[in-house]
């Protein structure tokens, strides 16, 4: 058994992850697309409520939590620091459990898809499938679990890769101030985009 | 985090459902995926184990099974219609660790599905998982032939992490095994559960 003292938690057995995405396709049959996208969020927005608040003295010493697996936001994920406020997260969360998906069920439902357009239309444009929508609104909410330094961090998503190479960025009006804020320019997140599946922006307020 | 996301979901369906509809949806998301996976047929018991053992039947979606040739299960006759086949680790076990390191308790809405489904259903149940998976399994036996003769699969044991042990009365007096050799079983595996060919003449318990 391994414990968050040697980083990560355990990986999950891909079949639960199967299970779950049936179980959200069986929901979006009687609750509509609409209606998975308010799930998924308020979903995320639990599973983030749930975990303990963290606080930091310094940057630092938050970026070392991140990085060893000690903060909520790498519970999940590997996430490394491309500059002070710019994180990349090399492998999706999600990706054993939708290639088992994939090898053992089929292709996967054109819903989870279908809500993610729902929500690019009404949230923000990163989303590739509902994946994405847990994941971005766990980090947003989880985020606002963490100060360091006496203030609240605040989270935003700059790009993300699917695991057949789709990409979604954060709209064009938005996409320079995020940049800037990241430390990061176009060309930067480009090469990031060619071997990590998303890449995110952390800063206190 | 899909799976450890799954136990805020359940617990909103209870609030909206209760446990039973929790119960019922998980049965027909169940049956979804089993006919998702679709039909497979096998020569013999030899190729049906030989395949189980590579990872290549539907069950393999469950991670890793093992055919206990040792313990076959036989007609009127004496002819060999079924085996044993058990799991070292409960698929949900990763799951209920993720939630201790991240979250921190597993919700009492896993006990109270399992507790629900062990009153009015089959008294076997360890986690609120284990409804969705004994009728995924019960399903994917419908769609396996061996010798050209479809399977029934009947779950006979489970050990939860917390070393709760669960024997199936219904089950083992349908094949006529005697409980202290799955009691023996259940010292190295979490999982335990017969394939037979449906509608064989088994000798009575």
């Amino acid at each position: 058994m391994e414990s968050m003292e040697h980083g990560r938690v355990v990986d999950s057995n891909p079949f639960v992850d199967i299970a779950t995405h049936l179980f959200l396709e069986d929901l979006a049959s009687k609750v509509g697309v609409a209606g998975l996208n308010n799930y998924l969020i308020s979903l995320a927005n639990n599973l983030a409520a749930n975990m303990p608040e963290e606080e930091y003295e310094t940057w630092d010493e938050f970026l070392d939590a991140l990085k060893n697996g000690h903060s909520i936001l790498s519970s999940f994920e590997d996430v490394h620091a491309v500059t002070k406020h710019c994180m990349a997260t090399r492998r999706s969360p999600f990706e054993r459990g939708w290639r088992e998906y994939a090898k053992r069920v089929g292709a996967f439902s054109k819903v989870h898809r279908e809500v993610a357009d729902y929500y690019n239309a009404k949230v923000k444009p990163t989303a590739v499938n509902s994946l994405h929508i847990i994941l971005q609104t766990f980090r947003d909410a989880a985020s606002k679990r963490i100060r360091v330094g006496g203030k609240p961090m605040r989270y935003e998503q700059i790009a993300t890769v699917w695991v057949d190479g789709e990409r979604k960025v954060a709209a064009d009006d938005r996409l320079p101030s995020l940049l800037k804020r990241a430390g990061i320019t176009k060309t930067r997140l480009g090469m990031l985009l060619r071997n990590n599946a998303d890449v995110w922006l952390l800063t206190t307020d | 985090m899909l799976d450890v996301a799954l136990v805020s979901l359940i617990e909103d369906l209870i609030e909206k459902a209760g446990a039973d509809g929790v119960i019922e949806f998980w049965q027909r998301v169940g049956e979804n995926l089993a006919n998702r996976i679709g039909k497979e047929a096998y020569m013999g018991w030899t190729s049906f184990n030989v395949a189980v053992r590579e990872g290549r039947t539907a069950y393999s979606i469950e991670g890793d099974v093992t055919p206990l040739t040792d313990l076959a299960i036989t007609d009127v006759d004496g002819d060999v219609v079924g085996y044993i086949y058990a799991m070292k680790q409960c698929c949900y076990f990763p799951t209920a660790m993720r939630v201790r390191y991240t979250v921190g308790k597993l919700s009492s809405a896993d006990k109270a599905v399992a507790q629900e489904y062990n009153e009015n259903f089959h008294n076997i149940a360890w986690c609120n998982f284990c409804v969705f998976h004994e009728r995924f399994r019960e399903e994917v036996a419908k769609n396996i032939t061996v010798a050209g003769n479809p399977l029934e699969c009947l779950l006979l044991a489970t050990r939860g992490f917390d070393g709760d042990t669960r024997i199936s009365g219904k089950g083992l007096a349908k094949i006529n095994i005697n409980p202290e050799h799955i009691r023996a079983l259940l010292r190295n595996y979490e999982c335990v559960y017969a394939l037979l060919m449906r509608g064989a003449r088994l000798k009575e318990g």
